[in-house]
């Protein structure tokens, strides 16, 4: 991964700032020492651009702004010391890192060795009220959905559906779905109702085969809803849950269900509408 | 017209003084690190607070359009507890290179003390070491001698003087700064420190060159608009438009951009900057009423 972050780095960033990192890289790797460390890993801001991203054919870093693939780069250098060298610089880093060098940590934790030692930090991490920070662990991470509790995992799910974030980028998102965060979802709903506010429509999702009397009420105002993403979600979970307690929801919602047939509405597909004008909401 | 405060305490500061600070056209901050009116017991809250001006306050103030940066040090008065002192030098080299961090400071002298010596020191081997700018604060007493015995201190390390900027200046501390090639800074602050009409004769005298106004707002009664009242005041007593934007935005930016981390592109992509609009028709001017009424006032005493 190191030479991969590398290497879509060398297409964007200016040829000093790529040859600096390789000789920090490679300095690091020889004789490893803090200071420099980090030195190099903040410095990272002096030599790359604040604002270029990087293109790759892997998913997991196409788009990653040049500050993040080169921190995660470094990273994968700290991630070959031994456990107490890098723990201790791990946490160092982290409990001194602005919200760019988070977002990195972040990132990179998949790529770490002593994972289990790391959860609490990621944990922590989501207590943050800056959006880029709680992205960075809760989107497009593998890690929460390996290691956080049941408890951790369900407050994660709830404040990205409390503060509108794109659910279908959270990896396991389908698999850890629980009773207690299936029921936190049909609260907060008809909290948000009762003050007239809307909830995401792919919070749903974590409901699925958690259906009880009142889920089940909440799935039968949403296919009614006027809102089409909301009759959108509905058909989904409808689709889903085997325990045949929404099946007389299938009438009203026939074309939303065909159109699930036909491969045209999936959760993604749902997930990336609601992204799509959350982005265009942001923009205006 | 655009501002740079080089030199203002926002985590002292409440929302009211950003909005103020947009409305009147300041663009960037720099935020020194310094005293907390209270001495720090414990390293792990120079952490912290360190932690709040490369995060939380950066994040606040872009929430009113304003460009925050920082610089980073151990101030002169919590220099004499050695103890901590040496806790506060290991976590410096954590923050020195981060975004945005402009600098090593402010740092210096309170009594002239050894142990003020000391750590001057040290902080300005580390500026070596990182290649930064070095923000001084000059002595509250005995300033005149202070500022000179800081000036040779520095000198001594190796640090270029057109690297440091000396800030506190008065019209007794002034010449010899500039005669010795470093940058000269002057904090408008009411009843302690220097009033802006001073600051006019001050700049009458000496020309715009290597000269930074700034507010050097805190937990005091000071001004946060002291920058651009003082740039309103200068207007009025003929002060040319180039002049005025080299001492309170120019110059502070080439003084502190020889860092790497700051740069007018920060903002300018935000907004263009309009050289002949002073005040007048700011594009950032969203605070109304409440700000003409804090702007009619712009004499500092």
């Amino acid at each position: 991964m190191r030479d991969l972050l590398i290497e879509s780095l060398s297409a964007s960033a200016s040829a000093n700032a790529v040859s600096w990192l390789r000789s920090q890289i490679s300095e690091l790797s020889e004789n490893f020492e803090k200071r420099p460390f980090y030195y190099a890993f903040s410095g990272v801001s002096r030599r790359f651009s604040k604002t270029a991203t990087i293109q790759s054919s892997d998913d997991t870093i196409d788009g990653w702004d040049e500050f993040r693939a080169a921190r995660a780069a470094l990273l994968l250098v700290l991630a070959q010391q031994e456990k107490e060298v890098f723990l201790e610089t791990f946490s160092a880093v982290l409990n001194t890192a602005d919200i760019r060098e988070q977002v990195a940590l972040f990132s990179a934790l998949r790529w770490m060795p002593h994972q289990e030692e790391l959860v609490e930090s990621a944990v922590d991490g989501l207590r943050t009220n800056i959006v880029d920070i709680y992205d960075s662990i809760a989107l497009d991470n593998p890690f929460p959905q390996e290691h956080f509790t049941e408890e951790a995992w369900t407050q994660m799910v709830l404040k990205a559906i409390f503060i509108t974030r794109p659910l279908h980028r959270i990896h396991g998102i389908e698999k850890r779905r629980n009773a207690t965060l299936a029921e936190a979802i049909s609260d907060l709903a008809h909290e948000r109702w009762a003050a007239g506010r809307v909830i995401t429509p792919e919070s749903w999702r974590s409901c699925i085969g958690f259906i009880d009397e009142r889920i089940a009420g909440d799935i039968g105002k949403i296919a009614e809803s006027e809102n089409p993403d909301d009759r959108a979600a509905a058909a989904l979970v409808v689709a889903e849950e085997e325990s045949g307690k929404l099946d007389d929801l299938k009438t009203a919602l026939s074309d939303e269900l065909s159109r699930i047939e036909t491969g045209d509405l999936s959760w993604k597909s749902l997930g990336q509408e609601m992204e799509d004008k959350l982005i265009r909401k942001s923009l205006t | 017209m655009r501002f740079f405060d080089s030199h203002v305490h926002m985590v002292s500061r409440t929302t009211d003084d950003y909005q103020r600070m947009a409305a009147a056209g300041v663009a960037a901050i720099i935020e020194p690190s310094f005293w907390q009116g209270q001495p720090r017991t414990e390293v792990g809250t120079f952490k912290d607070y360190f932690n709040s001006l490369i995060g939380f306050e950066r994040f606040r103030a872009s929430q009113f359009g304003i460009k925050h940066y920082c610089t980073i040090g151990l101030n002169p008065k919590e220099a004499n507890n050695e103890k901590l002192a040496e806790a506060v030098m290991e976590l410096m080299p954590l923050y020195i290179c981060k975004e945005g961090v402009v600098g090593i400071g402010e740092i210096g002298y309170d009594d002239q003390s050894k142990m003020e010596e000391k750590y001057l020191i040290k902080q300005a081997e580390m500026a070596l070491e990182a290649d930064l700018p070095i923000q001084i604060h000059t002595p509250h007493r005995d300033k005149k001698k202070g500022t000179s015995r800081t000036m040779d201190v520095l000198l001594d390390v190796g640090v270029s003087p057109d690297k440091v900027i000396i800030d506190h200046n008065n019209e007794e501390t002034v010449k010899e700064v500039l005669d010795r090639g470093f940058w000269a800074a002057f904090t408008i602050y009411p009843h302690t420190k220097l009033g802006n009409q001073r600051m006019v004769e001050l700049m009458l005298e000496y020309g715009a060159e290597k000269i930074v106004v700034d507010s050097a707002a805190d937990w005091g009664i000071s001004d946060p608009l002291a920058v651009p009242k003082t740039a309103a005041l200068m207007k009025e007593r003929g002060v040319t438009v180039e002049e005025i934007e080299k001492v309170t935005y120019h110059n502070p930016l080439a003084a502190y951009g020889q860092s790497g981390q700051v740069e007018e592109s920060d903002w300018e992509e935000h907004e263009g900057i309009d050289a002949s609009a002073l005040f007048e028709g700011n594009t950032l001017f969203r605070g109304g009423q409440d700000i003409e009424e804090a702007m009619s006032q712009y004499l500092i005493e």
